[in-house]
C-alpha cells in the first residue's frame, strides 16, 4: 500500500520548467530518500503535496485522499518539518506544541502527554528558553516534534540534515531512524551517505521526473555496475595485464589511472575467475586488488551526467 | 473552530509580547487625554506667547472635541494601520504560517484570527482613549449641551473596522508591509475622493469621520449616519471576504 502517490505531476515557474511529468509512490512502513541536485526541485514538489503550490498538471494522492491546493485535508496525515523551520520566537517549546496541539484540536491532557514524549524523543524536554535563543539543531528537533504531534501517517522532511554539523546530522538521523517504526518517512537530501544511512527505498529526481526509484538494493542491482580495481607496481605489469586476451573486453569500459586501473562489469564473479587465472599464469602481481560494490553516490553521478 | 481559538490566543500573546498593544493603547490614550488639555490651554499657551494676538472665542468643550477627531481619524488610525501593517507580511517573510497551516488550520481562520485580535485591541484602546477625553472634557467644561457624543465616537470607531479590511485585503496581496500601508492609504484616498461626488457625497461611509463634531453640536442628526454606517459595514464585511479568497489561492 501506498502513503504517497504522485501521478504526471508538472509544474513551471514562468518559462522554466521545474517538474515535468513525476511519478512516485511512496510505500507505506518505508524511510524515502528523495534524492536531488540542488535547485532540482525536491522541496517544490514536497509544497505541491502540502498544498502550498498549485501544480500545473497532475494528481497528488496522500493517504488515497486527493490532495487541494490552498485547503489542509490532506495534511491531518502528514507532519511537515520544512529545510528552515521557523517558529514564533518567544515561545517555549512547550508552549509552541501547546499551540499546535490546540490547532489541531487535541485535548489539553492528550498535547502535554504527546508534547512530553516528543520533546524527550527531540532532546528538547526541560527546555524552557525561548525559541528564539535555539541553535540550528535544536529547531531542526523541534521541527521533528512539532511535526509528529498528530501521530501522522507520513512524515515529510525537506532537507533535515543539510545545514547541521556532524552531531546534529547524527541526533535528526537517529531520531527519523527512531520513528521509522510508526511512521513513513520521506525526506529530500543531496547528502547521499544520509540516504545510505538510514533509507530504505530512494528515487533521483532528475530533470523534472524520476530518473531511478525503488529500494536501495534494487537500485544498485539495476542501474550500478561492479567495479574491480587492480593497482600494479610498475607501468611494465599494467601494459602486460591490458594485453591478455580476457581482459581486452574489458578495456573499452575501464578507467585508467597512473598505474591503477578499474574493471567495470555486471557479472564480476566470472571476471574474478578469470582473473586470478591470468595472473596466476602471466606472473604478474598486483599490489592492490580491491572489488568496489556499487554505491548511491556512482549511480547518482551516472544520473546526472 | 479550534484552530481559529487557538489562533487567536496566539495573536493576542503575540500583541502584547511585541508591545503591539501597548504602543497603540499608548497613542490613543495620548490623544484621549491631550485633546481636552490642548482645546483648553492652546489659546492660553499661544497668547503669552504672541502678545499682540487676540483669541476670537474663549475655548469650549465641543474644541476638545474637535481636537479628539482630528486627531483620531488622523494621525491616530494611521499609527494603527502602520502598526498592523506587517501582521502577516512578518508571517510570509518568516515561514512561521507555514507549520500552522500545514498542521490542518484553516487560512480562514488565520485571516479571521487576526482580524478579530487587531479589531478587539483597536476597540479596547479607541474607547479607552474616549474615556478620557470624556472625562477631561467633564472635568474642564461640564457642559451639558452637547448632544450623542458617544454616538458620534461610535461612527469613526466603524470606521476603524473599514481600514482594517483594507489594510487586511493589502496584507494578504502584498508581500512588503510598506506595501500593504501604501495600498490601505491609497485605497482610502480613493474613497475619500469619491466622497467629493455630490450624488454620493450624502451616503458615503466619508461621513463616519468627518461629520462628527457636526453631530455633537446639533447641526447633523443620527439619521445622516445610518447609511453610510451600513455602507461602512458592508464594505468591511466584502474587504475581508475577499482578504479570505485572496489567502485561499496564495502560494505560502
Amino acid at each position: 500500500m501506498n502513503v504517497l502517490t504522485i501521478q504526471n505531476l508538472s509544474k513551471s515557474f514562468g518559462k522554466q520548467k521545474i517538474i515535468d511529468h513525476l511519478n512516485l509512490s511512496v510505500p507505506k512502513g518505508s524511510i524515502f530518500g528523495f534524492i536531488g541536485k540542488n535547485g532540482a526541485g525536491k522541496t517544490t514538489t514536497m509544497k505541491m503535496v502540502l498544498g502550498l503550490l498549485q501544480p500545473d498538471n497532475g494528481e497528488i494522492h496522500v493517504c488515497h485522499e486527493p490532495v487541494r491546493f490552498g485547503q489542509t485535508k490532506t495534511n491531518q496525515y502528514i507532519g511537515y518539518l520544512p529545510d528552515v523551520p521557523e517558529f514564533y520566537n518567544y515561545m517555549t517549546p512547550a508552549q509552541y506544541l501547546k499551540l499546535c496541539g490546540d490547532i489541531i484540536g487535541l485535548s489539553k491532557s492528550e498535547t502535554s502527554q504527546r508534547g512530553q514524549e516528543l520533546l524527550s524523543l527531540a532532546g528538547l524536554n526541560g527546555v524552557t528558553k525561548p525559541i528564539g535563543g535555539f541553535s540550528r539543531g535544536m529547531k531542526q528537533r523541534l521541527g521533528i516534534a512539532q511535526a509528529l504531534l498528530t501521530h501522522p501517517s507520513l512524515l515529510i522532511c525537506d532537507e533535515p540534515t543539510s545545514a547541521l554539523d556532524p552531531t546534529g546530522r547524527k541526533e535528526i538521523l537517529d531520531i527519523l531512524h527512531k520513528i521509522s517504526r510508526t511512521t513513513t518517512v520521506l525526506f529530500s537530501t543531496h547528502i547521499l551517505s544520509d540516504v545510505e544511512r538510514i533509507c530504505d527505498h530512494a528515487a533521483f529526481l532528475h530533470g523534472g521526473n524520476i530518473a531511478v526509484s525503488g529500494t536501495l538494493a534494487e537500485m544498485k542491482a539495476l542501474h550500478g555496475h561492479d567495479r574491480l580495481l587492480l593497482e600494479f607496481s610498475t607501468d611494465r605489469d599494467l601494459q602486460l595485464f591490458k594485453k591478455q586476451k580476457f581482459i581486452e573486453p574489458l578495456l573499452p569500459d575501464s578507467e585508467e589511472n597512473n598505474r591503477k586501473i578499474i574493471l567495470h562489469s555486471r557479472s564480476m564473479e566470472t571476471v574474478q575467475q578469470s582473473l586470478f587465472g591470468v595472473l596466476a599464469a602471466t606472473g604478474i602481481r598486483p599490489v592492490k586488488i580491491e572489488l568496489m560494490e556499487p554505491s548511491l553516490e556512482s549511480l547518482f553521478l551516472e544520473v546526472v551526467k | 473552530m479550534s484552530g481559529y481559538i487557538a489562533f487567536v490566543k496566539k495573536e493576542f500573546t503575540e500583541n502584547m509580547k511585541n508591545y503591539r498593544f501597548l504602543i497603540l493603547f499608548a497613542v490613543f490614550l495620548i490623544f484621549g487625554i491631550t485633546s481636552a488639555f490642548l482645546a483648553k490651554y492652546t489659546p492660553e499657551i499661544l497668547s503669552a506667547l504672541t502678545k499682540d494676538m487676540e483669541m476670537s472665542s474663549e475655548p469650549a468643550a465641543l474644541d476638545a472635541w474637535k481636537q479628539f477627531y482630528k486627531n483620531m481619524s488622523g494621525v491616530g488610525f494611521s499609527a494603527f494601520i502602520i502598526l498592523y501593517g506587517n501582521s502577516l507580511s512578518n508571517e510570509y517573510s518568516k515561514g512561521t504560517l507555514v507549520l500552522m497551516v500545514t498542521k490542518g488550520l484553516s487560512r480562514k481562520a488565520v485571516i479571521l484570527a487576526k482580524y478579530t485580535v487587531a479589531a478587539v485591541l483597536m476597540t479596547v484602546s479607541y474607547w479607552t482613549s474616549y474615556a478620557a477625553t470624556y472625562g477631561c472634557t467633564a472635568l474642564l467644561w461640564n457642559d451639558r449641551t452637547l448632544s450623542h457624543v458617544a454616538l458620534a465616537a461610535s461612527a469613526l470607531w466603524l470606521s476603524g473596522f473599514l481600514y482594517l479590511s483594507i489594510l487586511m485585503t493589502g496584507c494578504v496581496m502584498f508581500r512588503q508591509t510598506f506595501t500593504s500601508i501604501l495600498f490601505t492609504g491609497g485605497m482610502a484616498a480613493l474613497l475619500s475622493l469619491a466622497g467629493m461626488a455630490e450624488p454620493i457625497a450624502r451616503f458615503h461611509p466619508f461621513i463616519l469621520t468627518s461629520k462628527n463634531v457636526d453631530l455633537i453640536s446639533g447641526t447633523t442628526v443620527p439619521a445622516d449616519f445610518i447609511i453610510p454606517a451600513l455602507i461602512s459595514v458592508m464594505i468591511s464585511v466584502f474587504g475581508l471576504l475577499t482578504a479570505i479568497r485572496l489567502f485561499n489561492k496564495k502560494q505560502l
